[in-house]
């Protein structure tokens, strides 16, 4: 198979106009971070090296590899670690997932973070999203003014650009719209949710030392508490161990995947219509999704019920949807 | 390929079964514990941290992890950290939690409490009826000992258990609404009917699965408590019935609904409707009942110098930590697959050493089943019975088609050693076994790494619902562990397989399997399974629904679909039909026997 040319953007986004030389910028962004050697800062195990038998991690822009075949890794968006931790009193789970401020620490930390508009103490809407920072980063060193736009449609018209950057005129991620006011994109630290982590951590689950004596996935145990580390860790390290070369299916991304809204509840015990709303992305690849009741039904999400338990948090619904990111194995010609 | 024609396909299975085969195992513990103190113990090695900055493994699991390190005797996971089952946790524990009843003939009493008063006699009545994990072990250790003296299965001892177990809303009426709400699994609380959406079940009013139908546990007919009664003999078991249904007569007690349940007959039993054998795959219970270093709970068959032991109780059949069952006790880690992690607090005193117990009455639609299978397998050119078993995961003999991709092997099936020996996701290695008298060893094929689901689809339904080695969307391998239940599952109604010539009034009969499992949490475990995993199209790993009892939900709708591992691409299929139908149920919540008496009937 031919070396990829340019790798495309999240979910084949189209913010600027086809042909504009952002899509070049994104691809450098996407290949500086696939074609790294190791990833910078992290205490964990290297990748394998290029070429070695237990496998690789390799870029398609800088590697010839035939693929074999593609393999989505799906988590729960809703942190594990959370409902592992307070294994007796979910409610504390969900309550303590709602968390997402520039201040705190969020929760949200399996690459999916939303954020819940209420009026009173009633839920409006759910807005969730996995689109990266780095992203975002890219189209404002390309386009400010590209990044102004799509702030006043996603969050609010009267947005300006001095309430999303810093004092220099640099983007300010942690900006109100993006944390206590609205939601644009992943602002997760530690652990970080950016696509710079997901790529690290997909390199650090091939072949590292110390992990080529495993056999079985029973071998490998050390972890951490969410669902997203050990399954990209453990799904890769095994495709690795077959002597595979590993890497992220165009185009790369994390994505909701699904969203199951069975026995989810009208007011009169009926099911629910659809009422999610891709807004960026598309369905199985979606980076921003609303969940919205129409007006005509004349309820709120507060009024629907999960198995016949009211939603009070964004976690509820949370649970119910699946964040992915697609890996690819191949074999060198 | 021809379709093949329903008919010759059951005619085929009725007669193509291997033999049941007596597994003369039963004193193979009596040399196990010599040979866990000569043996050397081989530890894995835990590999290193493998995840982002900042969300590093806790102190506590790389503690845990050192500390299995450390270990150096045989079995010190299992003397020295599982737990001794006191004999005050034996006499309270309801027998068919732990071990299991396992007895071929099963009759189950679903009754609404009447007049309080009265039913608190009854309670006072049947509670030293009630049949505990003591009485059962030690039936079960003199089966053995006579089994193993006789050379013969047919051994001439019978036994009739009773267990017995309670609805919330019974908790309210019998004990107090405090001590009801005092229970912190929600999903009991709130009860079966309440949950059924959520389940998958059908929402549309005229579906014969739609709970307004079911024959028990509606919402008009929910049951106040259940009564399980379960035999070798069929009329020893019935004459238990009738006093018990004499005394609930007397003691304000409204029978609702009764079943019979019966192992199929002759070659398939231990089969369910569909001609699958069931029940293979049961975790093991981490735990010992005396302080002998071999009276395990869960016999173990894996010699100590092969480091799967501590890991597995026969191969294939991973431990877990008993609070995954008995409430109060010592639960399964989500995050490594040795340790414990602190028992539950969200429940009243009282019932600790319970056990939360789901029931559902499954109607299996057999030719609905069959006549998909026929259809579709014609239709991407596989045969028949080789698509059904991609479907079960598992040939009908119970061989999993991961040893045996190409054809049946009987002797497989039946063999308990080997037919649950399997990994997913990695080339399955031997396991090192103790001596076991007349055993000749694991000589089957191994199962080849299916990571992709080339041979066991990742819609199967012993993939969907027991992943093994498979990372899954909650992550490691542990937090499987921690879904897992204890099926105590028997058909009803008459067979179909194995009558000779099928006629229409027997195709018309009834019949189907009465699901019940035991569990410490029934949102975490049984739900999880069924909604999490058997209904989703992505989860644990994508390629569509469970087509044996997965449901789909989402807005009303009721397709679903497989992706089938076709060359040279993949063939997504629609499914339609139904063949697993929910008809009744209910959420009960097994209490210690103590409480039966003491704190239910006080």
């Amino acid at each position: 198979m031919p070396l990829l040319s340019r790798f495309e953007t999240p979910a084949a986004l189209r913010d600027f106009p086809l042909g504009s030389p952002f899509y070049d910028r994104w691809s450098e962004k996407v290949d500086e971070l696939m074609g790294r050697d190791r990833f910078p800062g992290s205490a964990g195990p290297e990748p394998a090296p290029i070429g070695t038998p237990v496998g690789e991690f390799f870029s398609p822009h800088r590697h010839d590899v035939n693929p074999i075949a593609e393999r989505s890794l799906v988590w729960m968006g809703f942190p594990r670690e959370l409902l592992i931790n307070n294994r007796d009193n979910r409610q504390l789970a969900f309550e303590s997932g709602d968390t997402r401020s520039a201040t705190e620490r969020t929760t949200q930390v399996e690459y999916l973070e939303w954020r819940v508009t209420r009026e009173g103490d009633r839920i409006k809407k759910v807005t969730f999203v996995t689109e990266t920072k780095e992203y975002w980063e890219v189209m404002f060193a390309f386009d400010p003014n590209r990044v102004l736009d799509l702030y006043r449609t996603l969050v609010d018209p009267s947005i300006t650009m001095a309430q999303i950057t810093d004092s220099a005129g640099r983007y300010n991620m942690l900006n109100e719209f993006n944390t206590s006011r609205g939601i644009v994109h992943l602002i997760g630290i530690s652990p970080d949710n950016t696509l710079a982590a997901a790529i690290g951590l997909a390199q650090g689950s091939v072949g590292g030392p110390g992990r080529r004596h495993v056999r079985d996935n029973y071998e490998i145990t050390s972890f951490p508490r969410t669902s997203a580390d050990p399954r990209v860790g453990i799904d890769l390290d095994d495709l690795a161990r077959k002597g595979l070369s590993v890497t992220a299916a165009e185009a790369v991304g994390l994505y909701m995947a699904a969203w199951d809204d069975t026995g989810w509840t009208k007011p009169d015990g009926s099911p629910v219509g659809n009422y999610w709303r891709v807004v960026r992305g598309h369905p199985g690849a979606a980076l921003r999704l609303e969940y919205e009741v129409p007006a005509a039904e004349r309820f709120d999400v507060s009024d629907i019920k999960i198995g016949g338990r009211p939603i009070r948090f964004g976690g509820h619904l949370a649970e119910h949807i699946t964040v992915t990111v697609v890996g690819r194995a191949g074999v060198r010609p | 390929m021809a379709k093949e024609n329903l008919d010759k396909i059951i005619a085929e299975l009725s007669k193509a079964e291997g033999e049941i085969k007596p597994q003369e195992r039963g004193a193979v513990n009596a040399t196990f514990g010599e040979r866990a103190k000569q043996a050397k113990k081989q530890r894995s090695k835990v590999a290193p941290h493998v995840g982002r900055p900042g969300a590093e493994p806790k102190k506590d699991q790389r503690a845990a992890a050192k500390k299995l390190e450390k270990v150096a005797t045989p079995f010190a996971l299992s003397l020295e950290f599982e737990p001794v089952f006191a004999e005050n946790e034996r006499k309270n524990i309801q027998g068919n939690i732990i071990p299991g009843f396992n007895k071929d003939y099963q009759y189950f009493l679903f009754y609404r409490i009447k007049t309080v008063k009265k039913a608190k006699v009854w309670l006072r009545w049947i509670a030293p009826l009630i049949s505990s994990m003591e009485d059962v072990l030690a039936f079960n250790r003199l089966y053995r000992i006579l089994r193993y003296r006789l050379g013969s299965k047919d051994v001439p001892i019978k036994a009739t258990w009773v267990n017995i177990a309670f609805s919330n809303a019974a908790v309210a009426k019998l004990v107090s609404k405090e001590a009801a709400l005092s229970f912190g699994d929600q999903s009991y609380r709130q009860g079966l009917a309440a949950r059924s959406e959520y389940l998958g079940d059908p929402t549309n009013p005229r579906s014969s699965g739609n709970k307004n139908k079911w024959v028990v546990g509606g919402p008009d007919n929910e049951a106040d408590i259940l009564v399980i009664v379960a035999g070798d003999a069929e009329k020893a078991m019935l004459d238990m019935v009738d006093q018990i249904k004499t005394e609930a007569d007397r003691g304000g007690l409204t029978l609702l609904f009764e079943q019979a349940g019966e192992t199929l007959p002759g070659r398939l039993r231990g089969h369910e409707h569909f001609g699958f054998k069931d029940g293979i795959s049961q975790p093991g219970v981490r735990g010992r009942a005396s302080d002998a270093a071999d009276d395990f709970i869960t016999p173990r068959y894996i010699d100590p110098t092969d480091p799967r032991s501590d890991l597995f109780a026969k191969p294939g059949q991973l431990l877990v930590w008993p609070g995954q069952f008995i409430v109060g006790m010592q639960r399964q880690s989500p995050e490594d697959l040795f340790t414990a992690a602190p028992e539950a607090t969200n429940f009243p005193n009282w019932a600790r050493l319970g056990s939360y117990l789901v029931c559902r009455r499954l109607r299996q639609d057999v030719k609905a089943f069959w006549e998909f299978a026929i259809d579709t397998a014609a239709s991407i050119g596989l045969p028949a019975r080789k698509f059904a078993s991609m479907l079960v995961g598992r040939w009908p003999s119970g061989a999993p088609i991961s040893r045996t991709p190409g054809a049946d092997i009987p002797d497989l099936g039946a063999d308990d050693l080997a037919n649950n020996h399997f990994l997913f996701d990695d080339a399955t290695r031997p396991s090192n076994l103790i001596p076991v008298p007349g055993y000749p060893g694991d000589t089957y094929p191994q199962a080849a790494a299916d990571l992709l689901g080339a041979v066991c689809p990742h819609f199967a339904h012993v993939r969907k619902v027991n992943p093994r080695d498979s990372a899954t969307d909650l992550g490691k391998i542990a937090d499987s562990l921690t879904r897992m239940i204890m099926r105590r599952g028997i058909p009803f109604g008459p067979p179909l397989l194995g009558v000779g010539l099928l006629r229409p009034p027997l195709w018309k009969k009834e019949r189907g399997l009465m699901f019940l499992c035991y569990q410490g949490s029934i949102e975490d475990q049984f739900e999880f399974l069924t909604r999490r995993w058997s209904n989703s199209t992505v989860q644990p790993n994508v390629g569509g629904h469970d087509p044996v009892i997965g449901q789909e939900g989402s807005q009303g709708n009721r397709d679903r679909f497989i992706v089938v591992p076709t060359s040279p691409k993949p063939t997504t299929v629609k499914i339609k039909d139904e063949w697993v139908i929910p008809t009744g149920g209910g959420y009960f919540f097994a209490p210690p026997i103590e409480s039966i008496a003491e704190v239910l009937g006080a």
